[in-house]
């Protein structure tokens, strides 16, 4: 890439060969007005702006710079005579059609057409005006479309089919008749990321949530990272007097380019919801009733102090949350290993997924993880295993879409559900197998690379440990890809292009979803995969990036920070004595001994059989979101004392002796860790709502009022001490976290040494998925794009959106049964039933049905067991 | 089936059917002639002379009906040509089908020509004064019938360069030969294939832009019905020229004619060889498709129409880059009109020389244009270019019917401009009629009388590009209306003298900040008519009146004293009581209440309301 010199404005500049002039000025700080072009979409020259005069070989010519590729000793004019008066002619022409709405329209002060109106110096116009005499679209409760103020950029257009994928919206009629609008005007139906209201330059598309209650010029902007899944995009929150009013974006700051999707933008009402616990509650004769934070402290710290002294610490579980700041959980672990005295901790994303922390610290050492979540927009080739992107990371789908858009990167899409994933990739696979079957696939694909040498076999053999073992069971297998087809119900062509590409895939990003990660057979998948992924590595010349989903915004970091049974904070064995060593020095304390076994009881299991007398739940809500809900119920039925720190008076609260306010993301400092290990800083946006204190507050507060001193002053300080005795987040008090996120994996490589792969053989076991005659079908459970537990169930925009939860069934099945779209259905396992609306669709295998676990009002863990769970599906007259 | 013995046996076919000994009725099944009722004409011919047994018996005089394209003079449909072995060819005009059975009757059987019914001597000198060279076989073979194109020379050009000649030389031959593009940019032919053969890439493509979307022309349709395989041996040699991989003709639904003949042309080329794989045996292969238009003006545009066969919205691009590096699917794409690929095959027969003999320094050849309007012989004309106005509108054209006078000629469509009387010795080329404000355009002439409102013209024309604009740029979607806006109050009597100027600065700015040709000559009409007629729209501005009475809005009727009969018939009829009058008084129309509607000038029996 060469570099061309040219002079704008008489100003000598260098920029990469292929920019516009239009970007070489705007990145140099030339000012050049224009509407329609944005750096992220793709070059329209339709808003006739940008004009400026070119002199190149000695020719001077008007030229529309966001077109026109620099050039090598060009000179540029941005301000001739001739320029300002047809740029202002055109403006003219904008405003003549435009709507004299500025003082009731929300834009006003941040709008496109006021800026370069401003910026020309235009004045009164020659001509009478000619508008549009549309009715404003409000068909949905987020987005509302004003067309008559629409100056037909085609940005909206541009992002939804470019970005998102999705392509709701595009042009209609023709002439000045041009309008945008959905295909034969239906309602709005899309992902309602929101794309289309950030890079509106007029007052037509607008955010509904801010509902006309503050001026732009008002809002006070803080960036922070947003609350809901674990991309870890950064959002911009526009509050006025310490109430949230919208949130919008900001192109140039984090990993997300400006990309948000309808949780992160439209989800922000729970933030001063009135439903927000206001303060701390205390059970009192069976009700929970008000109470100062004095008494409620001084209450569960006596409890607490009672039952360690009977039955010892280890009685008490505690819970530590997805949602919260790292510091919360760290703090939080700290404080039930030193100052409870239990290893008996946990977080709901290790029990579902009990082998991922290891199997990820083994990819680590073998390099095969990515170092972040951004390195896929580079990629050449993109495998989703068992990842539904689309519902559960949909920004992380625009990332992979740029990839593909820029570098026409090829496209992988294995699940056991037929899942959306829309991209304009040329070359895009799709791997429909059957449940239980994704072992069988992933070894089939290794045994075609090493049966047909598709890498060099030689260097895997030098570069790895084990792999002639490998290699001779794969001989001796008799998995043939005839019989992998027949089982998998992959097309043997399929399985063949699709070892072809991985084994030519150049960089290949592969994400392993929440499908593979929490199914039972998920530590063999995971080993198959990561065969995979070192015998790609180690034979061909290329970069495998893994990444392994969360479902949280801190659901890596609270992993992290060690609130698992199993690990010390950084993943420290603590069955190896020199690490609680290494750890009791920098804590001064002695660690309990009783540690807890590897396998099988979790928290909930040791309360329901007794073992546990007291449970202290941070920010989670278990009775709706614990995969076994008669077990979870049981669990706080048997258990004596519960103590739950919330911001919302959930299922769970509802059942605690103490309820503790907690304040929301907005409210406080500290950080997240996302799905690609990189370790982002929030900002504090509005003071603490009510009378709610941070997580981390609260447990210092308990740990003074339990005898310890706890002296943190703020998150800092307590990161500085992560920094300090986390080995993996060594350095983090060093970095700038204001400017760029800690990228923790990163930071390990470069201080460690590459390791050789050991393959770890297993036998392609066929999975017997159980079903009955009475329980035909199987449950399958998984995110979904609109909503996410307590945040989004207490945003009334998005309750409004997406009112139901639907159970997807496939349309033959659904045939059968007589059930239709849209009728009531009854869909019950043996532990329980729910009553939830049908959609037939395609999407869903035969034999399965589907229910999203982010509807919290709709609690399908219910109906949950370990393992598979069977169900039957009646239709409600 | 090998390609090489399939011409060669379908010559010899030719040859025997030949129009030695029969005679042959040629009847014009252009879509004009169609329209006058050409196809009732030549079914009742069939069924005469199937009835007279003419194809069977009489010896050695059998005949045989014939369908041809049409013959340029569409004001005479239906033209039948009947020619009898040994005789020179004979055309009757205007036949209607109560005509046949006495044509059939005298001319093939007794041998006696209907006299009074053949076409007039200005039949003749319309076509003497032109020459037809891309019409050529318009009007005389059967567009359906690859074997009648053949046997008068087709593809033999093709044959040559497949043949004798490398790419690179049929470029030169071509530039050489000063081709110049027919559908309006008049873009050198032979420059445009050299900058897209020095592409390499996977996929080339050439397109044939058959959209045609200009009001009154049908150059591009006569040729596509009349003669298709010239444009597609055309298209061949251009897509050898630069390396196509693939060959689209873009035709507009319109043209329902059209598409059939082309679809017919194609599968014939096929099947003889002249298209698919291996091109008579020169590994040379290529494909042409057809796609259809949707009925958009703005799809006649080079890179809309390249949208538009991807099957997204028509709307125009910016360049860089030019399609010729990366048009239809990022590939490049070179675009031709229909026009200007049917000048090739006989720029290859003929030779570069020869052909750039004809027309004048800079503008080479012949242009085919669309005479329509106040002018006697209207229809379709082929002129060498350097030909003045003058002549194709008085010799060609016969002049202006009725008696009246010449006011302006209305070239190049709605993105051309009008030419008055004293332009008009200008020559026909590129550059001169540019000078003049007008262009070449596609080639439609539309001839004005003295009762043609010229405002009212360039509000036409204006509404035609407002309502065809794509919507993209606001200089022409907000522009072209505004302007109309203006013209329409004027036609309506309400404008006002800075009007003009505005009009003018808009003109401007419309031209130079609009993204594509639409919208940069969507102003041409209205700068060409301020231009030479100024005093037609100060007359509309000023003192409130339409010069050729033709703008509604400002009709004033009065009654002319002299000639009413004070029969009351106005004064009863009038729907707003604005006339006053009795048996006894002469009627008296009250402008103030007049509503304009017409009545009373129609039910005037004596002409007194004017």
């Amino acid at each position: 890439m060469s570099d061309i010199n040219l002079k704008i404005d008489g100003k000598n500049l260098t920029v990469p060969k292929g920019t516009n002039i239009f970007m070489a000025a705007k990145n140099n700080g030339i000012y050049i007005p224009g509407l329609c072009y944005h750096p992220k979409l793709t070059q329209y020259g339709g808003c006739r702006l940008c004009m400026v005069e070119v002199t190149e070989r000695g020719k001077s010519k008007h030229r529309f710079s966001c077109a026109q590729p620099v050039s090598e000793g060009m000179e540029v004019k941005t301000k001739t005579p001739e320029v300002e008066k047809y740029t202002k002619s055109v403006m003219e022409y904008l405003l003549a059609h435009h709507p004299l709405d500025c003082p009731t329209c929300d834009k006003s002060g941040e709008c496109g057409l006021q800026d370069v109106t401003h910026d020309l110096k235009l004045s009164a116009g020659r001509f009478k005006t000619a508008r549009l005499d549309e009715p404003m679209k409000r068909d949905n409760p987020l987005l509302e479309y004003n067309t008559n103020r629409c100056i037909l950029c085609g940005r909206c257009v541009k992002v939804c089919k470019e970005i998102e994928g999705v392509g709701a919206i595009d042009y209609q009629n023709r002439g000045f008749k041009t309008v945008i609008g959905t295909a034969f005007n239906k309602p709005l139906d899309c992902s309602f990321c929101g794309g289309c209201v950030s890079v509106c330059p007029t007052g037509s598309w607008q955010d509904r949530t801010l509902k006309f209650r503050a001026r732009p010029w008002e809002l006070k902007k803080t960036p922070t990272i947003c609350t809901y899944c674990a991309v870890g995009c950064t959002v911009v929150i526009n509050s006025k007097k310490n109430q949230v009013m919208r949130i919008t974006s900001d192109d140039d700051l984090g990993i997300n380019e400006g990309n948000l999707c309808v949780k992160g933008k439209f989800g922000h009402e729970f933030i001063n919801s009135s439903r927000r616990v206001e303060t701390p509650l205390i059970r009192k004769i069976g009700i929970l009733c008000p109470a100062s934070w004095e008494e409620a402290l001084d209450h569960v710290s006596k409890k607490f102090s009672e039952i360690m002294d009977v039955h010892g610490g280890k009685a008490i579980g505690g819970l530590g949350s997805e949602k919260c700041t790292n510091e919360d959980n760290y703090l939080f672990q700290k404080f039930c290993r030193t100052v409870l005295g239990t290893n008996n901790i946990d977080n709901i994303s290790n029990i579902k997924s009990p082998s991922l922390n290891r199997l990820i610290q083994v990819s680590i050492k073998n390099r095969i993880v990515a170092t972040s979540l951004e390195e896929i927009e580079k990629a050449d080739t993109i495998f989703f295993v068992g990842a539904d992107v689309t519902e559960a990371h949909p920004v992380v789908g625009s990332m992979a879409r740029k990839a593909i858009r820029l570098n026409k990167t090829k496209l992988i899409v294995a699940n056991a559900r037929n899942i959306e994933f829309n991209s304009v990739a040329r070359k895009d696979i799709r791997l429909n197998y059957n449940l239980g079957t994704q072992t069988i696939l992933i070894n089939t694909l290794i045994k075609i690379i090493v049966d047909e040498k598709l890498v060099d076999l030689g260097k895997v053999e030098s570069s790895t440990e084990n792999f002639k073992e490998l290699r001779s069971l794969l001989k001796a297998s008799d998995m043939g890809i005839r019989k992998a087809s027949k089982l998998t119900n992959v097309s043997e062509d399929a399985i063949k292009s699709t070892s072809d590409l991985l084994a030519k895939s150049g960089k290949c990003y592969i994400i392993c979803g929440k499908d593979i990660e929490e199914d039972p057979l998920a530590k063999d998948t995971i080993k198959a995969l990561l065969n995979l992924c070192a015998l790609i590595n180690a034979g061909g010349s290329d970069k495998v990036s893994l990444v392994f989903s969360r479902v949280n915004n801190n659901s890596q970091g609270v992993n992290d920070m060690g609130v698992v049974p199993d690990f010390l904070p950084g993943y420290l064995d603590i069955n190896d004595q020199s690490n609680r060593k290494t750890v009791e020095g920098s804590w001064g304390v002695k660690l309990s001994d009783d540690v807890s076994m590897k396998d099988t009881e979790d928290v909930f299991d040791l309360a329901s059989s007794g073992k546990i007398k007291a449970l202290y739940v941070m920010g989670e809500n278990p009775i709706v979101s614990y995969p076994n809900g008669k077990k979870v119920k049981d669990a706080f039925k048997k258990v004596g004392f519960v103590v739950v720190q919330d911001n919302f008076l959930t299922e769970t609260a509802q059942l605690a002796d103490v309820v503790l306010p907690t304040s929301t993301y907005v409210e406080k400092e500290g950080t997240f860790t996302n799905m690609g290990m990189t370790v982002q800083r929030l900002n504090k946006v509005i003071e603490q709502v009510g009378n709610s204190k941070p997580d981390w507050q609260i447990v210092c507060d308990l740990a003074k009022k339990m005898g310890h001193s706890y002296s943190y002053t703020s998150p800092k300080q307590i990161m500085e001490e992560v920094g300090n005795s986390v080995p993996i987040y060594k350095g983090i008090e060093n970095s700038d976290l204001a400017k760029e996120g800690f990228r923790w994996v990163s930071s390990v490589y470069n201080k460690s040494e590459p390791v050789k792969y050991r393959f770890e053989i297993s036998e392609s076991k066929l999975t017997d998925i159980k079903k009955s005659k009475e329980y035909p079908f199987v449950l399958l459970t998984g995110s979904s794009l609109r909503h996410q537990g307590t945040y989004s169930r207490n945003s009334s925009s998005l309750v409004s959106l997406a009112s139901e939860c639907f159970v997807e069934i496939n349309r033959n099945n659904a045939q059968k049964v007589n059930i239709a779209d849209g009728d009531m259905v009854k869909i019950e396992s043996a532990q329980d039933k729910i009553q939830l609306k049908a959609k037939t669709t395609n999407r869903v295998p035969e034999g399965a049905v589907f229910v999203s676990e982010d509807y919290e009002w709709a609690p399908i863990n219910n109906l949950r067991v370990n393992g598979y769970t069977n169900i039957k599906i009646s239709k409600v007259k | 089936m090998s390609n090489g013995t399939k011409s060669k046996k379908t010559k010899t076919k030719a040859e025997s059917s030949g129009n030695g000994n029969k005679s042959v009725i040629s009847v014009c099944m252009g879509t004009g002639g169609i329209a006058a009722g050409g196809d009732k004409v030549f079914a009742r011919f069939e069924k005469e002379i199937k009835s007279k047994k003419l194809d069977t018996a009489l010896g050695k005089r059998v005949c045989k009906t014939a369908k041809t394209g049409c013959r340029g003079l569409c004001a005479r449909d239906v033209l039948v040509d009947v020619t009898v072995p040994g005789k020179e060819a004979l055309t009757y005009e205007r036949v209607t089908v109560d005509m046949v059975s006495q044509i059939v009757e005298d001319h093939l059987v007794n041998n006696t020509p209907v006299k009074k019914w053949l076409a007039k001597d200005d039949y003749h000198k319309f076509h003497d004064n032109q020459q037809r060279l891309v019409l050529g076989n318009c009007g005389t073979i059967d567009p359906e019938n690859i074997d009648e194109y053949t046997i008068k020379g087709g593809y033999k050009a093709l044959e040559k360069v497949l043949t004798k000649m490398t790419p690179k030389e049929v470029i030169d031959e071509v530039s050489k030969a000063g081709l110049r593009g027919r559908g309006g940019g008049g873009f050198e032919t032979g420059w445009k294939w050299e900058s897209c053969a020095k592409y390499d890439a996977d996929e080339k493509f050439i397109i044939c832009n058959g959209d045609e979307g200009d009001p009154g022309a049908f150059m591009d349709r006569s040729i596509m019905e009349g003669d298709p395989h010239a444009v597609l041996e055309g298209m061949i040699i251009g897509g050898y020229a630069i390396g196509a991989t693939k060959g689209y003709i873009y035709v507009r639904a319109e043209y329902p004619l059209a598409v059939e003949r082309l679809h017919i042309a194609i599968r014939q080329a096929k099947e003889n060889g002249f298209l698919g794989e291996n091109i008579l045996n020169s590994n040379y292969s290529l494909d042409i498709v057809i796609k259809e238009g949707a009925g958009a003006f703005v799809c006649g545009e080079s890179t809309a129409l390249q949208y538009s066969i991807e099957g997204k919205r028509g709307m125009p691009r910016t360049r860089p880059p030019q399609s010729v590096e990366a048009g239809l699917w990022d590939k490049p794409t070179c675009l031709n009109n229909v026009e200007t690929f049917a000048n090739v095959p006989i720029i290859i027969n003929r030779g570069a020389k020869w052909y750039s003999k004809i027309g004048t320094e800079k503008s080479k050849g012949t242009k085919i244009f669309a005479l329509t309007g106040n002018v006697k012989n209207t229809g379709l004309i082929e002129v060498p270019m350097g030909i003045t106005i003058r002549e194709i509108v008085f010799d060609i054209g016969g002049g202006i019917p009725k008696k009246k006078k010449f006011k302006a000629v209305q070239i190049g469509g709605p993105s051309g401009g009008c030419l008055p009387e004293s332009l008009l010795d200008k020559p026909i080329d590129f550059e001169s009629l540019l000078e003049a404000g007008a262009m070449m355009g596609s080639g439609s002439l539309v001839v004005v009388d003295e009762t043609t409102c010229m405002v009212d013209m360039a509000r036409f024309f204006l509404a035609f590009c407002a309502s065809e604009s794509c919507g993209k740029c606001p200089p022409c979607r907000v522009g072209t209306t505004l302007m109309l806006d203006i013209l329409i109050r004027i036609t309506q009597g309400e404008g006002k003298e800075e009007d003009l100027d505005v009009l003018e600065q808009m003109s401007d700015e419309i031209n130079t900040m609009s993204l594509c040709g639409l919208g940069q000559s969507a102003p041409n009409p209205i700068v060409s008519t301020l231009r030479y007629f100024r005093d037609e729209y100060l007359a509309h501005i000023r003192d409130k009146e339409c010069p050729t009475a033709t703008c509604v809005a400002l009709h004033k009727y009065t009654v002319i004293p002299d000639k009413c009969t004070k029969c009351t018939l106005c004064i009863r009829n009038c729907p707003v009581n604005a006339i006053s009058g009795s048996k006894d008084e002469v009627a008296f129309i009250d402008r103030e209440k007049c509503i304009l509607c017409n009545l009373c000038y129609e039910k005037c029996n004596f002409m007194a309301i004017k």
